[in-house]
């Protein structure tokens, strides 16, 4: 039987019970859950996994990652896990790495998919900004280690498992040096990657972004943007699809005025159906898409509008 | 004080050309540019040492020796030294490796704190900055948006880390690795206009492994924990699509399209 930890991340719940998936992608059903929990909702998770090692020392700064590296290093001595999975949020972005080079494993970023190349895993992930797949290897003999994005991969069985929690107290832990001084919840807006209709802008509505809205209100959806829209400071980076911004699998995706480029494609998973709207009918995204409507997207935006409320 | 601004030149991604026909990637014709993040960082030391024209600079960077005009048009920026760690048996380390090779070349130098990026255009990975406080075993922390000058002119700088639920403020003494974002808006300023041709090769060092001390069959490919073994081309699912004008019969069949699929209650 294989050994799987995944990092369980508090506010992140949800998608750290995703990665089981993942894990299942890589073992099959031959292997063996567990999730490592410091502040987490254990509750929330109940019946996911085989196994939750839960470290609730309240003394434990649940932020310095060189604390954290310790604390996992000595687990992982005792069980000896096969794989390591982590969530790539700004947190497990820093853990992983820390933690690899602890242990001197090697690492792979961002995984989208699994495969397998002789005995070993094969860990696939965009490369050159999602123009490229690379499937890459642990040349080592150490634990396997990645981090997912969250909702790359979607994690769909029932709560079936008789969870046994162990609660774990670390023989050491090392001085912190970091102190958190304060922080400050950003207002909790709902988030893109939950939503089942996203209606997004690209540079060719850039100027008439805010219009977005009264779409996506109509269709009990949200609004949602490329990266070119967000580096030019029209739209919050929480809402940004794409490579370097959030993936996505909502079952209707309005694309007004984006072009496609692979680093945004590369945010959409499993959109079940694509309205793509560009004055380029030959623009990548319109391959995606299950209808195109080649002209200008304020206008298109206007004119839905308009056809939707005489119905009402 | 001594700060020590690690720099990634990496190719603008954006730029890339892609060839469809030989399934390579044209990375000749692809500018290089000061990895957004990192510039930031340096933007910050430059503009802290305006003020406090003591603080010494050394910028660090790991490449091919292609990068040396460049790299001597960053020292021309009142940097007082950089160093490219650069030789054959360094190329296709990967970041475990890389970080590896530049934990042994900081163990040899004086700093007080190392400002970076937090992440690169091109790999993305963000692992070098966390890998290398662990491997130098000093505190690490990304996605600064805002560094304090006075506490950290005092060596116990407060910084403003942005995520995606918070923005916290932490205090994280030196020596550390300070990872800024893009968003912190650290301009690295332009050359001056006299400075643009100085000579500065008596700031710039060549470090080689040999230097390091490193065994090269443990850097590069050979040395590194993890290898590519293919490259796909992404592929998408092509749909049966429908292409109609922005024009009344074209909303019409979006408006049925919405409809019939139930998104229209």
């Amino acid at each position: 039987m294989k050994k799987c930890l995944i990092f369980l991340e508090k506010n992140y719940e949800k998608f750290c019970v995703d990665l089981l998936k993942t894990m299942e992608e890589i073992f099959g059903k031959n292997c063996t859950s567990y999730a490592l929990s410091f502040d987490s909702d254990t509750e929330a998770v109940n019946g996911r996994f085989d196994k939750i090692i839960k470290v609730s020392d309240e003394n434990i700064p649940v932020y310095d990652v060189s604390v954290l590296t310790g604390i996992l290093s000595e687990i992982h001595r005792k069980y000896q896990f096969d794989c390591i999975l982590v969530l790539a949020t700004y947190f497990g972005r820093m853990l992983a790495p820390a933690f690899a080079a602890n242990v001197g494993t090697g690492l792979v970023a961002d995984v989208t998919k699994i495969g397998h190349y002789k005995d070993k895993i094969e860990m696939i992930r965009p490369a050159f900004s999602g123009k490229l797949l690379a499937g890459i290897i642990n040349t080592t003999e150490e634990t396997v280690m990645m981090s997912v994005r969250p909702g790359v991969f979607l994690y769909e069985e029932d709560r079936n498992k008789d969870t046994e929690i162990e609660n774990y107290i670390p023989e050491a832990i090392r001085p912190s040096k970091i102190e958190r001084i304060s922080r400050k919840e950003k207002p909790r807006s709902k988030d893109i990657r939950e939503s089942e209709v996203l209606v997004s802008g690209g540079g060719g509505i850039l100027e008439d972004f805010d219009i977005i809205d009264g779409l996506a209100d109509r269709l009990g959806g949200m609004k949602a943007a490329s990266r070119r829209v967000v580096d030019s400071g029209k739209a919050d980076r929480s809402i940004q699809v794409g490579q370097s911004g959030k993936i996505v699998h909502p079952k209707l995706y309005v694309a007004l005025g984006i072009c496609g480029m692979l680093q945004h494609v590369a945010g959409l998973n499993r959109v079940k159906h694509m309205i793509a709207v560009n004055t380029n009918k030959e623009a990548p995204i319109c391959s995606l898409a299950d209808i195109v409507v080649e002209g200008d997207a304020s206008t298109f935006v206007k004119n839905i509008i308009e056809r939707i409320d005489r119905e009402k | 004080m001594k700060i020590v601004c690690l720099l990634k030149f990496t190719p603008d991604v954006d730029s890339f050309e892609y060839d469809y026909t030989n399934h390579v990637l044209n990375r000749e014709n692809s500018k290089m540019i000061i990895n957004p993040d990192d510039a930031c960082a340096l933007g910050f030391a430059l503009n802290l040492k305006k003020k406090h024209p003591d603080i010494e600079i050394e910028v660090v960077t790991m490449a091919p020796l292609s990068v040396k005009s460049m790299m001597e048009d960053v020292i021309r920026r009142r940097v007082n030294r950089g160093t490219i760690l650069s030789d054959s048996a360094f190329g296709g380390s990967d970041t475990l490796t890389t970080s590896r090779i530049i934990a042994a070349y900081l163990k040899q130098t004086e700093y007080d704190v190392i400002l970076t990026g937090t992440q690169t255009l091109d790999g993305d990975t963000a692992h070098v900055p966390s890998q290398l406080a662990e491997f130098l075993g000093i505190g690490q922390l990304s996605a600064i948006t805002k560094i304090d000058e006075e506490s950290f002119i005092n060596g116990m700088p407060e910084v403003e880390v942005d995520t995606e639920n918070y923005v916290d403020v932490y205090r994280i003494p030196f020596p550390a690795v300070l990872s800024v974002r893009k968003e912190s808006k650290y301009r690295l300023p332009f050359v001056r206009y006299a400075d643009l041709e100085m000579d500065v090769s008596d700031r710039l060092q060549i470090v080689d492994h040999k230097m390091l001390g490193i065994d090269p069959l443990s850097a590069g490919l050979k040395g590194s924990a993890t290898k590519v073994v293919k490259t796909y081309m992404q592929t998408y699912e092509q749909k049966d699509k429908i292409i109609v004008h922005n024009d009344k019969d074209g909303i019409e069949t979006v408006y049925r399209f919405l409809k019939d699929n139930g998104y229209l209650k």
